[in-house]
């Protein structure tokens, strides 16, 4: 419970500070009049607790999917995808203010329905090991074809598509918000759902046939809905690593394997990491401003380390 | 051996490759030297007498190969750090270059007159000089209204006083509220532009609507946004500092002070 009540008032300052800091000064009396702070900060601090929680949780089941520690929202190609998305939609001068966000949606969902067909090669069973395979693989393809377009593009707009991919949340705004507010509870609701399957899971997929887990559909909801949850993240925010890496890592040392308490804990996580990086990324040097997928590797690896160093030793 | 640094004894050029976004034409075709352009860049499209010469790759990563099959007597290359590669390798080619620099204003005073000089038109070139010099003389007009360059919106990117661009806005009496960062190009927060509340956005754009950013909700927190107050800066008079610098300015003038009068 402690535990908990902890996390809770964490996200609570995350989400506090981020209102209440920025680039420019707004003064504390001001915070609930200021058109900045109801049109800009409030929104982008709102995207950032749900895309920071949509790719913790993204993450930690994905771990539990292959069992591989190493195992990232990005890993199974969906960054590539949604690269070549973005870049084929500015190259085709795709107009609209949703242009970007929609063609990047679309690439990452090309890119798992490619990888997902790829990892049922060897039969009817999606194969862990065949789906990371296959997810370096459409990511390093899809990586190849977006820097080819740029490369031999004439448009100086298009190497400025780079730029998007390293992530930010400068999109953000109360339209962003409403679309992840109502699209993430699927994806999320799902693979809580699966917390107990995903905990025989980690046993091993014979073992946890034995215990009742039915491990080939488990298999395909959880990379699906994962799937679902990093395309919507990349497509509001672009590529921010390290997230759904580093919190479920965190999270584990400190609530345990236990999928029912990991998964809401690495939202949580999630969501404070990325809100205090982001309002790093756009208080440390303004008036210019960090990519936030840099400040999210500078937090989160010397808070991992010092975790590590903590309940590690405990075992 | 200095490397690619200006050659010292070329008395004149017959075939000259243009590695550069803007010196085929801009620089080489201004002061008359066009007839001795045997290659360019995709890039160099300025005038449209330069799309007539061959194009020997982009400008990035030059095509060393491409630009040796032209036999060119000198190649004229941009300052950067991929480019001095290339002219060690043409160097060692025994092809002379000269890398420019080509980020600001004076730079182009300074590159017309060494092209002038190594392509046998030292007056055109020194006269493309005196006309940059001139207007970067003349003392600035007071500013009409403030700006802010938007060149890219996801992340935000603005123009800073490293720019080109600052200055011919500077010159055309529009103060850049970004004036203050030192780069060429910065992200910034959309929130510090709501903040700097420029009266007008300068778009490099060679269309006339509005950019599509305008219609998002986070774009339009920001007054210039709302009320639509954009200037479209065409990419041939804007794209690249150049020669037409002084008719930049000019045209610049004019929509600001358009702008001021609302």
């Amino acid at each position: 419970m402690k535990r908990w009540l902890g996390l809770g008032a964490l996200v609570a300052l995350a989400l506090v500070s981020a209102v209440a800091l920025g680039p420019a000064h707004v003064a504390l009396s001001d915070l609930p009049s200021s058109a900045i702070v109801r049109s800009l900060r409030v929104p982008r601090a709102l995207l950032a607790l749900l895309v920071g929680g949509s790719l913790g949780v993204a993450g930690a089941s994905l771990q539990a999917l292959v069992r591989n520690p190493l195992a990232d929202p990005f890993l199974l190609g969906l960054s590539g995808g949604a690269g070549l998305g973005a870049v084929l939609a500015i190259a085709l001068h795709v107009a609209g203010p949703w242009a970007l966000p929609l063609a990047a949606f679309t690439g990452a969902l090309g890119a798992m329905a490619l990888v997902y067909r790829l990892g049922l090669v060897g039969g009817a069973q999606l194969d862990p090991r065949v789906l990371l395979l296959a997810g370096v693989a459409v990511g390093a393809f899809s990586g190849a074809i977006t820097t080819a377009i740029v490369s031999l593009a004439e448009a100086a707009d298009l190497r400025n598509a780079f730029l998007w991919l390293w992530g930010g949340l400068s999109g953000a705004s109360w339209d962003t918000v409403l679309v992840m507010a109502v699209y993430i509870p699927v994806p999320l609701v799902v693979l809580y759902a699966a917390a107990r399957p995903l905990d025989l899971l980690a046993l091993g997929e014979e073992p946890a046939t034995h215990l009742g887990a039915d491990v080939e559909p488990l298999k395909r909801r959880v990379y699906i809905a994962a799937s679902m949850l990093t395309a919507a993240a990349v497509a509001v925010s672009g590529v921010i690593g390290f997230v759904g890496l580093i919190v479920p890592h965190i999270t584990r040392l400190v609530w345990g394997h236990r999928h029912r308490a990991l998964l809401p804990a690495a939202f949580l996580g999630g969501g404070a990491l990325l809100l205090f990086a982001d309002t790093a990324a756009r208080v440390s040097v303004a008036p210019r401003e960090l990519p936030v997928g840099i400040v999210t590797a500078l937090v989160g690896v010397p808070l991992f380390a010092v975790l590590l160093r903590r309940w590690g030793a405990r075992g | 051996m200095e490397i690619g640094r200006f050659p010292t004894v070329l008395e004149s050029i017959d075939a000259a490759v243009s590695v550069t976004a803007f010196a085929t034409g801009d620089l080489l075709f201004a002061i008359g030297a066009g007839d001795q352009v045997v290659g360019r860049t995709t890039w160099c499209r300025y005038p449209a007498a330069a799309l007539r010469v061959p194009a020997v790759g982009d400008g990035l990563s030059p095509n060393v190969e491409a630009i040796a099959a032209r036999h060119p007597d000198l190649v004229v290359l941009y300052r950067s750090q991929m480019n001095e590669t290339a002219a060690e390798q043409l160097a060692r080619l025994g092809i002379p270059t000269v890398t420019l620099a080509q980020d600001r204003l004076e730079d182009i005073a300074e590159a017309a007159r060494e092209l002038g000089r190594v392509s046998g038109h030292k007056a055109a070139g020194d006269s493309i000089g005196a006309a940059i010099d001139a207007l970067l003389q003349r003392p600035p007009p007071a500013p009409l209204v403030r700006v802010t360059f938007v060149v890219w919106d996801n992340p935000p990117m603005v123009i800073g006083s490293g720019s080109y661009l600052d200055q011919l806005a500077t010159l055309a009496g529009g103060s850049n509220v970004f004036h203050d960062l030192a780069a060429a190009s910065a992200t910034v927060s959309i929130e510090t532009i709501v903040a700097r509340n420029p009266d007008v956005i300068l778009v490099l754009s060679d269309s006339t609507a509005p950019p599509a950013y305008s219609a998002r909700r986070e774009w339009r927190a920001i007054r210039a946004v709302r009320e639509g107050r954009f200037i479209m800066l065409p990419a041939d008079l804007f794209g690249r500092p150049s020669p037409t610098a002084p008719a930049a300015v000019a045209a610049l003038r004019h929509s600001l002070e358009a702008e001021a009068r609302k």
